[in-house]
């Protein structure tokens, strides 16, 4: 390769990781083409490596912290606990695709499955019952383990508590025999006082010493050896998986939809015959009926779909689209409003209390309006022209676009408007002067002012605008989905919320990485964006 | 004798309300012939620009008329081609989509051929064939300029208006644009009006040389032709008589009207208490 080749591709490579906003590997590349070492390594260093072992410290701060908060939702999950989380998602989701497949399959193809799922099966099956009783044994062992450590505690209780009841026997009959000396004026009535705090006193210490070995008791009994724990983990894992297995037979054999297909003509078929052979007119008109509602149920079915459940990247997908949808509202309302702000002192008169009155809105408020006015739209949503025109669309169609879809995106419209209008608006009312002179010296039209000088010219914040716009969307859509119950993340994380079993909490913070590097990924493209239309070569700030 | 290319009528310009009125151009006056190079010179302030977008037809005066072979200029237009002090080029487009759009608008009858082949005589004129597909960011300053004169050019404007085309050059490439537009001009004479406060500049380049007097309330002052043969050549020209004499004569009167000025606003001033120094060391 020539000299020139090799910097071409240097500097071709180096200007997309610039563009694309990832210049922290600018020196990696410079490294990889031998230009100046030492000075790359030390840049590598500094603003690579540097940052990836801070990031690495603030993992391992978390590892240490988080077990020792405990919380209702029991400790608050470590990275690892994170990431068997996330393991755990996509199983559940690879498993959701198989059964799809599996309830789709036909012919031959199914006659395979059935085999080698059955086989699968039988292994998994044998695995979990030897596990089940390794399990057992496990657990047998634990609780006589348990039962030997607690014993002597509960030895040392027993006799701790019945000689703290002596002394508490022996200081009772001296403050009676000393009230009885205070009455015959015997003995001094301080005294007496002082006997009953005294004994107060040692009741209360007495107590204490109890509670102390009761609470070493309970921390071995709610601290079973990690031996135990994991024993059912894998136990659990494997019984898990032979469910699934089983599921999927089902899916393959009872539950298939070309064997029901076939079923549904098969009822055709027999109702057929009877028609040739029916000889009264009412025999003829049952049996010509059936036939045409066999066809119908037929049809029916082989149409249907395998009812999945929503499974965290079937939610991604779903809050991307939603995102999308409000997005695009968003700056179809803002670019052209902008653009006649922009340019019409009266129009920004006119629009400036609206925009200053409704920006501050939350968005919760406007999740409620719209739920309510989007609502309305839609009375049998089921059969609307609109919902059933989306479901019959290949891609989006799985996606389930229902009410909540629109009103969800309809909240991160109104809410992402807001900066890209404004910042349109700006943008064209900060055209420099000397460009509108030049449109005037040219007599451009008003159609050609727009699109040949005004809207290149504001391009550059009209995306910083829109970027702007799509950050605020993406946020406000996660807690509207949260709060309608609107499937998307933030269903996701409101139904491991109300869930409350033991991996709930962990998911939580799976998702909540998923939406922030979900949230990444948008704003680079909108840089991306943004640096290709940017003629003055300013920085998009990163 | 023919209609002059460019008139100017008795012009008043100023700003503010009624009550505290500033001139800024007062009573000015000129006429310019047919392919002639006229030179307007003025100190920074005086309200030079104020005078280029009146010719432009960029802003109205408030009294009297600016014309353009006897007809009132009411708004801008192609035919006075103006090159902006700061280029004013359009920096999304490439050197030839900053002259398509102009070329586009003048000419919309011509052909794709047609209008490239155009567009590529005037790149060739400033000397910018091979830069056609650059950004104007990745042009010098001078490269700029040479862009705008060719989009300028590129519509045939009947009369050039430049407005302190080169003062944000540095000396060298002043110079070589200088050269330049002298080139083009001589190859296809058209009337030009120059604004500039540069007087060797005016000398170089100019038939005439007119002042404008300092602003506020600026207004023409004496005019004076230059008569040098032309091709003029800026290295020998240093050593001849008549150039230098021209020079003198108008700085001289530049730094005059200057001073006036200076003495007009002194005067204007509060007078000053009659104080003198003590001598303590006396006592």
């Amino acid at each position: 390769m020539s000299e020139s080749t090799t910097d071409k591709i240097k500097y071709g490579l180096l200007k997309t990781i610039d563009i694309s906003g990832f210049k922290v590997f600018d020196p990696v590349v410079r490294l990889l083409f031998g230009e100046e070492p030492t000075k790359q390594a030390v840049d590598i260093v500094k603003y690579l490596v540097t940052p990836i072992v801070f990031v690495l410290l603030c993992m391992a701060l978390w590892t240490v912290i988080a077990p020792r908060h405990k919380t209702k939702s029991g400790e608050v999950p470590t990275p690892t606990e994170v990431w068997a989380a996330a393991v755990v998602n996509d199983t559940l989701n690879e498993r959701e695709d198989e059964k799809e497949t599996d309830f789709a399959l036909s012919g031959e193809g199914r006659e395979d499955a059935i085999m080698e799922v059955s086989a699968a099966l039988i292994i998994k099956e044998a695995e979990s019952v030897e596990l089940k009783s390794d399990l057992l044994q496990i657990e047998k062992d634990v609780k006589a383990e348990i039962t030997g450590k607690i014993a002597p505690l509960q030895e040392a209780y027993d006799r701790l508590s019945q000689k703290n009841r002596m002394i508490k026997a022996e200081r009772e009959t001296n403050i009676h025999s000393l009230a009885e000396g205070v009455a015959s004026k015997k003995a001094a009535s301080a005294d007496l006082l002082q006997a009953i705090r005294d004994d107060k006193a040692a009741t209360e210490a007495g107590r204490d010493a109890e509670k102390l070995i009761k609470e070493e008791i309970n921390e071995v009994r709610n601290n079973p050896p990690k031996a135990l724990k994991n024993a059912q983990l894998a136990s659990n894992a494997v019984a898990n998986e032979a469910g699934h297995l089983s599921k999927r037979l089902d899916y393959l054999k009872t539950g298939n939809r070309s064997l029901k297909v076939t079923e549904a003509e098969d009822k055709t078929v027999a109702a057929l015959q009877k028609l040739e052979d029916a000889s009264t007119p009412a025999a003829v008109l049952a049996a010509a009926k059936l036939v045409v509602g066999g066809e119908e149920t037929a049809e029916r079915i082989a149409e249907q779909r395998y009812p999945r459940t929503a499974t965290i990247w079937f939610q991604v997908k779903r809050s991307l689209f939603t995102v999308f949808i409000g997005f695009i509202m968003a700056a179809v309302i803002a670019i052209p409003v902008g653009i006649m702000c922009g340019l019409n002192k009266v129009v920004m008169a006119c629009l400036t209390p609206i925009i200053s009155i409704f920006k501050p809105v939350s968005p919760v408020v406007w999740l409620l309006i719209f739920q309510i006015v989007v609502g309305a739209f839609f009375p049998d949503p089921e059969n609307h022209p609109l919902f059933t025109f989306f479901a019959s669309l290949p891609l989006v169609g799985g996606l389930g676009i229902n009410p909540a879809l629109v009103f969800s995106a309809c909240t991160v419209a109104i809410c992402a408007v807001w900066p890209a209008l404004v910042n349109t608006a700006l943008g064209v009312s900060s055209i420099d002067q000397d460009h509108m002179n030049v449109a005037r010296v040219l007599r451009l039209s008003l159609w050609s002012r727009l699109f040949k000088i005004i809207i290149p010219s504001s391009l550059p914040l009209v995306f910083a605008g829109l970027r702007i716009s799509l950050g605020v969307g993406w946020m406000v859509l996660i807690a509207a989905e949260a709060l309608s119950s609107s499937d998307g993340l933030g269903k996701f994380v409101w139904d491991e919320y109300q869930n409350g079993s033991s991996h709930s909490f962990a998911n939580i913070i799976f998702a909540c990485f998923v939406v922030g590097i979900i949230g990444f990924f948008l704003d680079r493209i909108m840089i991306l964006l943004q640096r290709s239309v940017s003629f003055d070569d300013g920085a998009a700030v990163v | 004798m023919t209609t002059p290319a460019l008139e100017i009528d008795s012009v008043n310009v100023g700003f503010g309300p009624v009550s505290s009125r500033t001139e800024i151009l007062a009573n000015i006056n000129l006429t310019v012939q047919q392919n002639e190079f006229a030179a307007i010179i003025g100190f920074s302030g005086s309200g030079k620009s104020t005078l280029m977008n009146l010719l432009a037809g960029i802003q109205q005066p408030d009294t009297g008329e600016v014309r353009m072979h006897g007809r009132v200029v009411t708004e801008p237009g192609p035919e006075r081609g103006i090159l902006f002090q700061n280029y004013s080029l359009l920096p999304w487009l490439t050197v030839f989509g900053n002259i398509e759009l102009a070329v586009r608008q003048v000419f919309p009858k011509m052909t794709r051929a047609e209008r490239k082949d155009h567009i590529q005589h005037y790149i060739a004129m400033v000397s910018l064939t091979g830069s056609e597909w650059k950004n104007p960011g990745e042009l010098s300053g001078g490269m700029r300029q040479r862009l705008s004169l060719a989009r300028t050019l590129s519509m045939r404007p009947d009369v050039l208006l430049l407005d302190e085309p080169l003062s944000a050059l540095d000396a060298l490439t002043r110079a070589n644009l200088q050269d330049e537009i002298i080139r083009i001009w001589e190859e296809d004479r058209r009337t030009v009006v120059m604004i500039t406060n540069d007087v060797d500049e005016a000398v170089l380049m100019a038939d005439r040389i007119i002042a404008l007097t300092p602003g506020p309330k600026a207004t023409l002052g004496e005019s004076f032709p230059v008569t040098l043969e032309r091709p003029r050549d800026r290295t020998t020209l240093n050593f001849n008589p008549e150039f230098k004499t021209l020079r003198n004569k108008v700085t001289r009167y530049m730094t005059e009207i200057n001073q006036e000025a200076k003495q007009l606003r002194k005067a204007a001033n509060v007078t000053l208490p009659d104080l003198s120094p003590y001598d303590f060391t006396a006592v």
